[in-house]
């Protein structure tokens, strides 16, 4: 039977690979569902020979197993009230929020960089949810959004930092967030795990990734791929000063509607009424914008984005089709395999590992984290022992982070496309500064933010807090301080050569790689020169297959839509 | 402009609008044919979302019609995991208990020692909503007893619990029988 899950394995990795790479052309749920009913009709015929009719009659009920229904659900009330919200006015008043906030002293900057990290503040369980709301009235910001206050380029350092702050800060929710798949598990070791072990390493990892995102977005995706967006440049001639003194002025239902809208993220998330579902909550405040706001259901159904709810309810079929017929017990092997070989050993196999699915991203990082978190849970002392209880929380936060990011640069209905569409750039503009922000930054700082400080506050046997915080400070300016310097040197060797510039490109990825894997072997087994080796090896080949996959050059398709009529 | 030169025509022409509706929005044929913009076959998407559609309804609709809806509530985070070793039968994966018993996976429940439980509620207290655990395994215990009973579950299965000392004194005898 071990035999079934390598074939099923192979089945959906080739299906998801020729996906990828635009092979093949069709939407990603029906992708999964393919790879979902070839799964189950090997798996159906290897297990009639085997057990006889009774096991393939059990199949259906297994391969369910797969649907984690909480997402899915909650993304969709949380849509519903997103809707609610911009029938209301509820954007109009936030937007007169802004203004405020914009002529406070904290001025323009200090708004934007407030609105960016505005999804890790507020810790949803899906990021789909706040970038919904959200990335219309970011567009506003820019020339054609009518605001004016940003120029073309400006406009998608903003949209692109922001859905890289969404679509990530569904690891930190503690409202049935992706990270609590694995607090859960730390829950064998660390008593007090779920109160959340592994928030504040996402939170930290994920603000200062998307400062990473934002600056590569500037200075090498507007290098790349400079003819693949289709916002419009501001005229010459036309007042920016002018237009970003226009006052906006929301309706009072506007403001209640907002005020609704936090009340109930935040009794979701402290929940002072006791415990109840977030879905439960959300639909509470969604009937009340429909009672105290006067808009209807349609306004609240007109919220609903139904791709990314099939593409997750695909991918969760799929996973649960291969987890029926053996094919994470195969990739678990697989992975245990490379422990052998000598050059890689754990630490390795382990910057691999936590850099799996921003090697392979899905639309939803649920998909392959329900499978792999088990995986990785057996790799501690519940069963192969590679790791101790502290280790394995320490790969936990790289992996974690590495996993929920990983619905950003998805090609296949991942929540980056919203970013992209709302900044009009063609598939894949992203994918580069996701990926890079994901891997050099955002894991190996999750691990060093663990190792330093969450151990002392979760096992408090031995708080050092001084000296732990002085640690991640110096590594947070170490680990951004050398890729910032790689995101400016890449940037002034660029020229119009798309070949030369992702070879560049791909160097780039190479070190920092290696550099986050090496980071991570120190997280784990502290100064051992063969480990952090290893460690930087398998950061090498995680980040290799990385930068293979961010596209060279972009379709062509949006050259003919610049080149079109001025507006 | 190669846009405007469209897909090569395929099959018989037929116009969708005029076709009588079978669901609100959707006409007769629109089912089977007649798309031009479609991947691989004329209809793979629609029959993919079908899929899609009626496997969660199937999720949602079997725990309500077997008598264990709160399973459907589960955020699946895992806090249940906690109750470490506060769990008098050594049960470490909750949550599996959880899914299993929402879809009927009767290799699973067994596998994660759901036939030993003794319903102590001991790892309710950790659940983040503090769903009724206890009486959501005992509706999966008595389901798969009566499967056991039936001789529905796979001997391998049940074989494996034995081995394994995953069956509870309360469902032993059956089990033994079962397997002999």
């Amino acid at each position: 039977m071990e035999f079934l899950g390598y074939i099923t394995l192979s089945i959906f990795v080739g299906l998801m690979l020729l996906t990828l790479f635009g092979y093949i052309r069709t939407p990603v749920q029906t992708v999964l569902v393919l790879s979902t009913v070839l799964c189950l009709i090997v798996g159906g015929v290897f297990k009639y020979i085997a057990y006889g009719w009774d096991a393939v009659a059990l199949l259906p009920n297994e391969f369910l197993g797969g649907i984690i229904l909480h997402p899915i659900t909650a993304l969709l009330t949380g849509l519903f009230l997103a809707g609610g919200l911009k029938a209301s006015g509820g954007f109009e008043a936030l937007k007169e929020l802004l203004g405020y906030l914009r002529r406070s002293p904290i001025g323009l900057v200090g708004t934007l960089v407030i609105l960016i990290n505005l999804p890790v503040i507020s810790s949803l369980p899906c990021g789909r949810i706040l970038a919904a709301a959200l990335l219309p009235l970011l567009f506003t910001f820019g020339f054609e959004g009518g605001m004016g206050i940003l120029t073309k380029s400006q406009l998608i350092v903003l949209i692109g930092a922001f859905t890289r702050n969404s679509m990530g800060s569904c690891g930190p929710s503690p409202i049935g967030g992706v990270g609590q798949i694995a607090e859960g598990f730390l829950g064998s070791f660390f008593p007090t795990a779920s109160d959340g072990i592994l928030r504040a390493p996402q939170a930290f990892a994920l603000m200062l990734g998307t400062a990473i995102v934002a600056l590569f977005l500037k200075f090498v995706s507007q290098k790349l791929y400079p003819n693949d967006v289709a916002l419009r440049e501001t005229p010459p001639g036309f007042n920016m000063q002018n237009r970003s003194d226009v006052q906006v002025k929301a309706p009072v239902k506007g403001f209640i509607a907002l005020a609704i809208f936090v009340v109930s993220l935040l009794i979701a998330i402290f929940q002072p009424l006791g415990k109840m579902p977030v879905q439960s909550v959300l639909v509470a405040g969604a009937l009340l914008m429909i009672l105290i706001c006067r808009i209807h259901l349609n306004d609240l159904l007109e919220g609903i984005i139904l791709l990314p709810v099939t593409a997750m309810a695909a991918g969760f079929l799929a996973a649960g089709a291969l987890a029926a017929t053996g094919g994470f017990t195969a990739l678990a092997s697989i992975l245990n395999s490379l422990v052998a070989i000598k050059a890689l050993g754990v630490a390795g196999m382990l910057a691999i590992f936590v850099q799996f699915q921003t090697i392979l991203p899905l639309s939803c990082a649920r998909i392959l984290t329900a499978a792999l978190v088990p995986t990785l849970y057996l790799f501690g002392p519940a069963q192969f022992d590679f790791l101790s209880w502290s280790q394995l929380a320490i790969v936990m936060a790289a992996y974690i982070i590495n996993a929920t990011t990983s619905c950003g640069p998805s090609p296949l209905g991942g929540g980056g496309m919203m970013g992209e569409g709302t900044m009009r750039a063609e598939t894949g503009f992203i994918k580069g500064a996701y990926t890079f922000a994901s891997m050099a930054v955002m894991a190996p700082m999750a691990a060093i933010f663990m190792k330093f400080l969450n151990l002392s506050v979760f096992q408090p046997s031995d708080p050092r807090f001084v000296r732990d915080i002085l640690m991640i400070g110096s590594f947070a300016l170490a680990i951004a301080g050398v890729n910032v310097i790689f995101i400016f040197l890449g940037s002034r060797i660029f020229n119009p050569s798309a070949s030369r510039n992702f070879l560049v490109q791909l160097f780039g990825f190479l070190f920092s790689g290696g550099l986050g894997g090496g980071i991570l072997a120190f997280a784990l087994f502290e100064i051992d020169i063969t480990k952090i080796f290893q460690g930087a090896l398998g950061g090498v080949i995680a980040a290799a297959l990385i930068g293979l996959m961010v596209p060279k050059t972009l379709s062509k398709r949006l050259t003919a839509t610049l080149a079109g009529p001025t507006i | 402009m190669s846009d405007r030169e469209g897909p090569p025509k395929i099959g018989v022409k037929r116009s969708d609008a005029s076709q009588p509706l079978v669901l609100p929005g959707i006409h007769r044929y629109q089912f089977f044919s007649n798309l031009k913009d479609r991947g691989w076959t004329l209809n793979l998407d629609r029959v993919a979302l079908f899929g899609i559609v009626s496997a969660l309804l199937a999720t949602v609709i079997k725990p309500l019609l077997r008598g264990n809806p709160a399973t459907i509530y589960c955020y699946e985070c895992r806090a249940c995991y906690a109750t470490q070793d506060r769990c008098p039968v050594g049960i470490s994966l909750q949550a599996e208990l959880v899914v299993a018993g929402r879809v009927l996976d009767y290799n699973r429940f067994i596998r994660n020692g759901g036939l030993k439980c003794i319903r102590c509620g001991n790892c309710q207290s950790y659940c983040v909503q503090y769903l009724p655990l206890p009486k959501m395994f005992e509706v999966m215990q008595q389901e798969t007893k009566q499967a056991i009973v039936a001789g529905t579950v796979p001997q391998e299965s049940l074989a494996q619990g034995l081995e394994q000392g995953l069956i509870g004194k309360e469902f032993i005898d059956d089990v033994v029988k079962a397997v002999s």
